[in-house]
């Protein structure tokens, strides 16, 4: 069922909040296209989606945090379009933060009241009235345990997810959002609890999580959305989760492999990895054979960057082996990955803050990593730079003529492709690549899909993660999934498709697996 | 679930004598006890009193620049409104009780004005504070230079006796005004300005989703410390009765060591007024100790900076211990 029209339904229907083709575009990049939603009083409303469909933008314009471009939102029948964040608590709209908007060093209850403390006399804030009135709100959602008066900072971080749902729910007459608030919370029990009372005093609730049989359980409704777009509104009873991830990845047979893979099945494994851990990340088994580009598939925070890390060497590992080329290597400093055996490249997340040297011209950037081999007497001249960045830059299309140019000074895409070019040129055999696509136009992905995959057919071995499946589908021989830190499925050839990745990713199959052993 | 059954612990002795200004406080004891062990007439109304006029112009040119640090933020500016507000003095000496008073409006004008641009700048514009202040505090110095040349110029006579003078022929003037500015201080953290200072200091993003006006807040920090720097340049003007354009310089870099040595993280959001002045009267004293001790003034700033480094990796030291503690 499609939502359509920008007519305002009447509220007899029980609608408390309309969004009706609400935009948002920063720069060139637009970040939602349009979206409609309709949250009914009394009803928990599920939105679902891939990274980048849309979701935090849509609950930072309700939210009051972002304004929108263009769309009409209609609150209990009147024009919504806050300013602020306060205008929207104003108006009984009140969002509980993914990120979590507590400040660190005040105290709980000074964090529950903000920004509105009371006051004793003249404008002097009153610490008791202020402990009082936290305490008897604490009590009202079951935290009396909480001591209102140690900061927030001292608290374990599910504690401070029940805070913030706290002052959400004390301040969501109307309309209450939740994103991803079980993201620490271990049991939901206190969570659908409150949300119960909630929708019982007729609150409409907008309830984001990527666990789906979460959304099932509490949710009535969902409304889906992709690239930007609401896909559908479905009733959750008649959708199945195979509609679901449908409308989430959407069809899109363009996207199949295109070539064949160059993994050498018999040759020992280049990479080893036994039992990794740290952080998010638990106990990672997994080899990497030369010619094998392997895919990391998972949502934000499943413990993909501390994979890379440990194997770049920016975070010690807390326990497992790295082996390279059947020998244990401790890898401590990205110098030390790149000299372990044939040696491990990495291509970090941030383009601008970990990869680039903006001043420096895009020749430079590439042969960072190699400045001793092409030096004479330790000196590097301009045109050794540039002979030998030339060679690496034309692996990844990268005009000649772009490679005098500071690289701050270019394209995304281009800098993307500079990047790639330094790994390559640093000879090592292993390339870690954390979303070597993110935010580069068309054109340079199938220059970037071409060297990696040139890079593989030449005996190297790949490890990519990317926020974008349809990539990982064109790319990769095989395809891990990482599920709250653990790698709960792994894909291989033609058996990686969206569909499959997705229910992996959201835990589906982790979830089903677990009901079918009960 | 009755409310009476939860009773929460009181916070530690050890919690309590970690935050503020128990380390500072300590130091700056222990170092008095050491100049009245040199000084036995260090104990004398006279010499508080002395020791009061010296050292209330850096503590108040570090409580203004606490302010500024607990939004995380730099203020170069101080230098600049010192100094213009010293020539102001310097070169249009208003005699009398009323003209000391309207002289004082003046001083405090010139903060809040310089005050204002830096805080459009940094919080509207978004420049960053250092670039910023940077070049108002350079435009201060012109200016400072315009109005007087070179050094000169008389400060009016009731101003340099009167507020360099005791009450009673006890409590040091200079004195009380550094303490109303403490207590104004210790009021002001109480009110939501206060909360959404030390809020943005920590945490902007999250004082933002919280609600509170993170521009205005910023804005009105870098206009109140300007304020205080209008009054340091005023107190300053007193004390030395006379005027230099270059008579804030000295001050700045000590009020940035100042606001470390008492522990107001740089980082924000940590820290406070009160310590940051008991950090420029430890700086003081120190140079009174040393030159007492016959040390030449020459070394004074070796000592200084030592001093800086020593409390810094202590207090450093105190808060893991105390983390630890609590895990």
């Amino acid at each position: 069922m499609l939502i359509s029209g920008a007519c305002v339904p009447a509220i007899s229907e029980g609608l408390e909040l309309s969004v009706v083709r609400v935009g948002k575009s920063y720069g060139a990049t637009v970040a939602l296209e349009q979206a409609d939603i309709n949250l009914r009083a009394g009803e928990v409303h599920s939105l679902l989606g891939e990274n980048g469909a849309g979701k935090s933008t849509l609950v930072r314009i309700l939210a009051g945090a972002v304004v929108p471009d263009c769309g009409v939102m209609h609150l209990h029948g009147a024009p919504y379009r806050p300013m602020s964040i306060t205008e929207a608590r104003d108006q009984q709209v009140s969002t509980a933060f993914q990120e979590l908007s507590l400040v660190p060093n005040l105290s709980v209850a000074q964090n529950l009241l903000l920004p509105r403390i009371p006051k004793s006399v003249f404008f002097i804030s009153s610490a008791a009235e202020t402990m009082r009135r936290a305490s008897s709100m604490l009590a009202r959602y079951d935290l009396e345990r909480i001591d209102p008066a140690i900061e927030v900072s001292s608290l374990p971080l599910a504690d401070r997810q029940r805070l913030e749902i706290v002052r959400a729910l004390e301040n969501a007459g109307r309309v209450l959002i939740l994103d991803e608030p079980t993201a620490s919370l271990a049991e939901t029990d206190w969570l659908f609890g409150q949300i119960g009372s909630a929708t019982d005093r007729g609150v409409a609730v907008l309830y984001i999580s990527h666990r789906l049989a979460e959304v099932r359980e509490i949710c009535q409704r969902a409304t889906v959305l992709r690239n930007g777009r609401t896909i559908a509104t479905v009733s959750l009873k008649e959708a199945s989760n195979d509609d679901i991830f449908e409308m989430m990845v959407g069809r899109r047979d363009d996207h199949v492999r295109k070539h064949a893979s160059s993994a050498l099945k018999d040759a020992a494994p280049r990479l080893s990895v036994k039992s990794l851990s740290n952080g998010v990340l638990v106990d990672a088994s997994f080899n990497v054979r030369p010619g094998e580009i392997l895919a990391v598939a998972a949502l934000e925070g499943q413990g993909q960057r501390s994979l890379f890390r440990c194997l770049a060497g920016l975070e010690p590992a807390k326990s497992g082996s790295i082996e390279i080329d059947s020998r244990e290597h401790s890898i401590s400093s990205p110098r030390k990955a790149l000299k372990a055996g044939s040696g491990i490249a990495y291509l970090p997340e941030e383009r601008k803050t970990e990869g680039i040297l903006a001043g420096l011209s895009a020749a430079t950037n590439i042969v960072v990593p190699i400045l001793s081999t092409i030096s004479t007497a330790r000196l590097v001249g301009q045109n050794a730079e540039a002979e030998a960045a030339g060679p690496e830059g034309a692996k990844v299309e990268l005009s000649e003529r772009y490679l005098s140019f500071a690289i701050g000074d270019l394209s995304g895409g281009n800098q993307q492709k500079a990047l790639i070019a330094r790994t390559l040129a640093t000879g090592a055999r292993t390339l870690l690549l954390f979303d070597p696509t993110r935010g580069v136009d068309v054109g340079t992905k199938q220059a970037i899909y071409s060297a990696i995959r040139a890079f593989a057919a030449s005996g190297g071995s790949v490890l990519f993660y990317s926020s974008e499946l349809p990539e990982i589908v064109q790319l990769a021989d095989r395809c891990m999934v990482l599920y709250q830190g653990k790698i709960v499925e792994t894909f291989e050839g033609s058996a990686i498709d969206e569909q499959g990745l997705v229910a992996a990713m959201i835990g589906h199959r982790a979830t089903a697996r677990l009901r079918a052993m009960q | 679930m009755s409310k009476a059954g939860v009773v929460h612990p009181k916070p530690s002795m050890k919690s309590v004598l970690l935050r503020g200004s128990f380390i500072i406080m300590a130091l700056y004891i222990a170092l008095y006890v050491v100049y009245v062990v040199q000084q036995p007439r260090a104990l004398g109304a006279g010499a508080i009193a002395s020791l009061f006029n010296n050292t209330v112009p850096l503590a108040l040119a570090s409580a203004g620049q606490a302010i500024v640090v607990l939004s995380r933020g730099f203020d170069l500016s101080l230098a600049g409104v010192v100094s213009i507000t010293n020539v102001v003095m310097a070169v249009y000496p208003l005699e009398g009780p009323g003209g000391a008073l309207a002289s004082l409006a003046i001083c405090l004008a010139i903060g809040a004005v310089v005050g204002a641009v830096n805080g459009w700048l940094v919080a509207y514009l978004r420049i960053q504070a250092i670039a910023a202040t940077l070049a108002t505090m350079i435009v201060c110095q012109g200016v400072a230079l315009l109005i007087l040349d070179a050094p000169g110029g008389t400060v009016a006579e009731w101003v340099s006796y009167e507020l360099t003078d005791r009450i009673f022929n006890f409590i040091p003037v200079s004195g009380l005004i550094l303490g109303a500015v403490v207590c104004l201080w210790l009021l002001a953290r109480k009110t939501d300005f206060g909360i959404a200072l030390y809020a943005i200091g920590a945490d902007e993003h999250a004082a933002r989703l919280s609600g509170i006006p993170v521009l205005k807040v910023r804005f009105f920090a870098f206009v109140l410390a300007g304020m205080i720097y209008g009054l340091a340049g005023y107190m300053l003007s007193a004390q030395t009765a006379t005027g230099s354009p270059t008579a804030g310089e000295p001050l700045l870099m000590l009020s940035f060591a100042a606001v470390a040595l008492g522990g107001t993280s740089l980082s924000g959001g940590k820290g406070g007024l009160f310590a940051s002045v008991m950090g420029a009267a430890t700086l003081m004293l120190l140079q009174k100790v040393l030159f007492s001790s016959g040390v030449s003034s020459f070394y004074t700033g070796i000592f200084q900076g030592a001093v800086l480094i020593i409390a810094v990796m202590f207090s450093a030291l105190l808060t893991r211990l105390g983390e630890r503690k609590n895990k």
